[in-house]
């Protein structure tokens, strides 16, 4: 008897144990979290560093050894019912690391583009305004020169005309704040998925400055070149929505 | 037989059952050391430091790690036997010394290193201090743990320290990350006038505006107030590379990366003498020289570096120069270098 009744026991016992998590309701895919991704290109081709290969507007060769730069007060700007929405950062982003920043929220409607600083809003651009991380030490804006932080730290090398030298187009001070215009409409359909911001590193060189190297490779504390950086950033980024 | 039988199926059964359940496995818990926790904060200007949540900094595991980086024992058995990490690293120079040891360059200060994430001339090891400790112990010292092990002092130490007496290498280098990261500078001349506790005289006012304006660009690898961005730059010390000139190239295999070091911090510069990477400057004098007027161009020259009209050096007066060096000698922290905190405990 006892021979027969035991893998009842035993079968009973396995089934009832292994039911008992079909028999749970399902659990709901958790919603994924709103991120805002940069992208780094040169004119539709991905940013590859410390390579000769990129020709600007001017007609110079140029190589990229350092994109640093901060993003802050992104609008959303609604349409069609939408309201505006501001997602504040700021960000810092560096070209050669992670790229990806978790957002607190992202709102779903149409829009017909967004605004955004390159840089600081000047309440955050003051000396030790921003916590002191490694990243923003880095970035300070020396106080004899106005302190603050860089907006942006774009380095690398270049040739052109049988010259060949180093560049570092540093933006820094609020009177040089580029405020891009992101014109392109696009629609969040859901409370996740990804804003994505693509940098295009040529725009830098081309409008409404064509940018020559050779005659100002190094910006910082040079208002004329620093002005004409600020004016050809407004229209380097652009805009686009992934769920 | 039978007897026996039945227990056995049930228990198969009840083991069976609980596979099933897949989300209650149960983790070890992180091992957390005994020991007092540690505040190794540095004034309101210094970043944060990350610490790794696999070894807190506490009071006995700084004390561990400085016992170990005062002792021989360490090197015992190894190519550097009879040395300890203070056989290289004085602490009244500012934990270096001035010469060069053969087949090595330029010995590197150890201070303010919790803040670090590259480590040696050319960023050969990048992480934690645990992982540039991993080949210190594992590969400089090779320590031997069996003579740690027999000590009568070491067991008890790490027990308290690291929760165990068993001594592996893993736990050395663990005492000694922690001891590197309580070795913090932040009481210099500068260090006063940033809290605004003094003034600074003509001179050195004049040679900071040099250093953190364009003028002099020394902001740019050496900002404050670690004073290193630790990033690795080609400052135009040579124009053809070979051996240990090569630098993080010899790491990375860029040509872009051709003679960069580590920009090494300026605390307590004026004690660290000679400098680069292979002592070839005895004087502070010498080095703002190179940078005034001694610059050589090849194609990784950092771009920092390649400012208009002043492609060979900053053109700075003598009496710049001078004021320039004056600043310097600021960031001396006479604090750092003789808190008996800080000295050997034998």
């Amino acid at each position: 008897m006892l021979r027969h009744l035991l893998p009842t026991v035993l079968i009973a016992l396995l089934v009832s144990g292994c039911k008992k998590d079909e028999a749970d309701p399902p659990t709901p895919l958790p919603t994924p979290t709103p991120t805002l991704r940069v992208n780094h290109v040169v004119d539709g081709q991905p940013l590859v560093y410390d390579t000769l290969r990129y020709i600007n507007e001017a007609g110079a060769f140029y190589s990229v050894t350092r994109v640093e730069y901060y993003l802050s007060e992104l609008v959303l700007i609604g349409t069609g019912g939408t309201a505006n929405d501001t997602l504040h950062g700021p960000w810092y982003v560096n070209a050669a690391g992670p790229t990806d920043f978790d957002l607190s929220r992202l709102r779903a409607g149409t829009y017909s583009g967004a605004t955004m600083l390159l840089g600081l809003p000047p309440a955050l651009n003051t000396t030790g305004a921003l916590p002191n991380t490694l990243a923003n030490i880095n970035m300070a804006w020396p106080d004899p020169m106005g302190g603050g932080y860089h907006f942006i730290k774009f380095e690398g090398h270049f040739t052109t005309g049988g010259t060949s030298s180093g560049y570092a187009m540093h933006i820094g001070k609020n009177d040089f704040l580029p405020h891009c215009d992101l014109p392109q409409a696009f629609s969040i359909t859901g409370s996740g998925g990804k804003l994505l911001l693509t940098f295009n590193l040529n725009e830098v060189f081309r409008t409404p400055n064509t940018y020559a190297l050779a005659a100002g490779n190094y910006s910082m504390g040079n208002m004329g070149l620093m002005t004409q950086l600020k004016e050809n950033c407004t229209n380097a980024f652009t805009i686009a929505y992934q769920p | 037989m039978r007897k026996f039988l039945l227990p056995g199926l049930l228990l198969t059964a009840t083991l069976l059952a609980s596979s099933c359940k897949r989300d209650t496995v149960d983790l070890p818990p992180i091992s957390h050391p005994s020991g007092t926790p540690l505040d190794l904060a540095g004034p309101w200007y210094f970043p944060q430091m990350t610490i790794p949540a696999n070894n807190p900094t506490t009071e006995e595991g700084v004390q561990l790690g400085r016992r170990l980086y005062y002792d021989p024992i360490l090197s015992t058995n190894g190519p550097m036997a009879g040395r300890s990490c203070s056989s290289c690293h004085s602490q009244e120079l500012g934990f270096t010394v001035p010469n060069t040891p053969a087949n090595f360059l330029n010995v590197l200060p150890h201070v303010n290193l919790g803040w670090s994430s590259n480590f040696l001339w050319n960023g050969k090891y990048q992480g934690t201090l645990e992982d540039v400790m991993k080949f210190e112990v594992e590969e400089f010292f090779a320590v031997d743990v069996s003579v740690l092990q027999q000590d009568p002092t070491y067991p008890q130490l790490f027990q308290h320290a690291l929760g165990s007496s068993e001594i592996t290498q893993a736990a050395v280098g663990k005492a000694l990350a922690q001891w590197f990261r309580s070795m913090i500078s932040a009481n210099s001349r500068f260090d006063q006038f940033r809290r605004y506790e003094i003034s600074l005289t003509p001179s050195e006012t004049n040679g900071m505006l040099l250093y953190l304006t364009e003028a002099g660009d020394c902001f740019h690898c050496h900002g404050m107030p670690l004073l290193t961005d630790n990033g690795f730059h080609n400052i135009g010390l040579d124009s053809v590379f070979t051996g240990h000139d090569q630098g993080r190239f010899l790491v990375t295999g860029n040509p872009a990366d051709m003679g960069a070091f580590k920009a090494p911090t300026l605390r307590n510069i004026a004690q660290t003498g000679p400098y680069m990477h292979d002592g070839r400057f005895t004087t502070l004098e010498e080095v703002i020289e190179h940078y005034n007027s001694g610059v050589k161009h090849s194609a990784s020259l950092d771009p920092i570096m390649t400012k208009p009209g002043k492609e060979t050096g900053l053109n700075l007066t003598p009496q710049q120069k001078a004021d320039l060096v004056a600043f310097l000698h600021t960031f001396t922290d006479p604090t750092f270098l003789t808190d008996t905190a800080l000295a050997s405990p034998f």
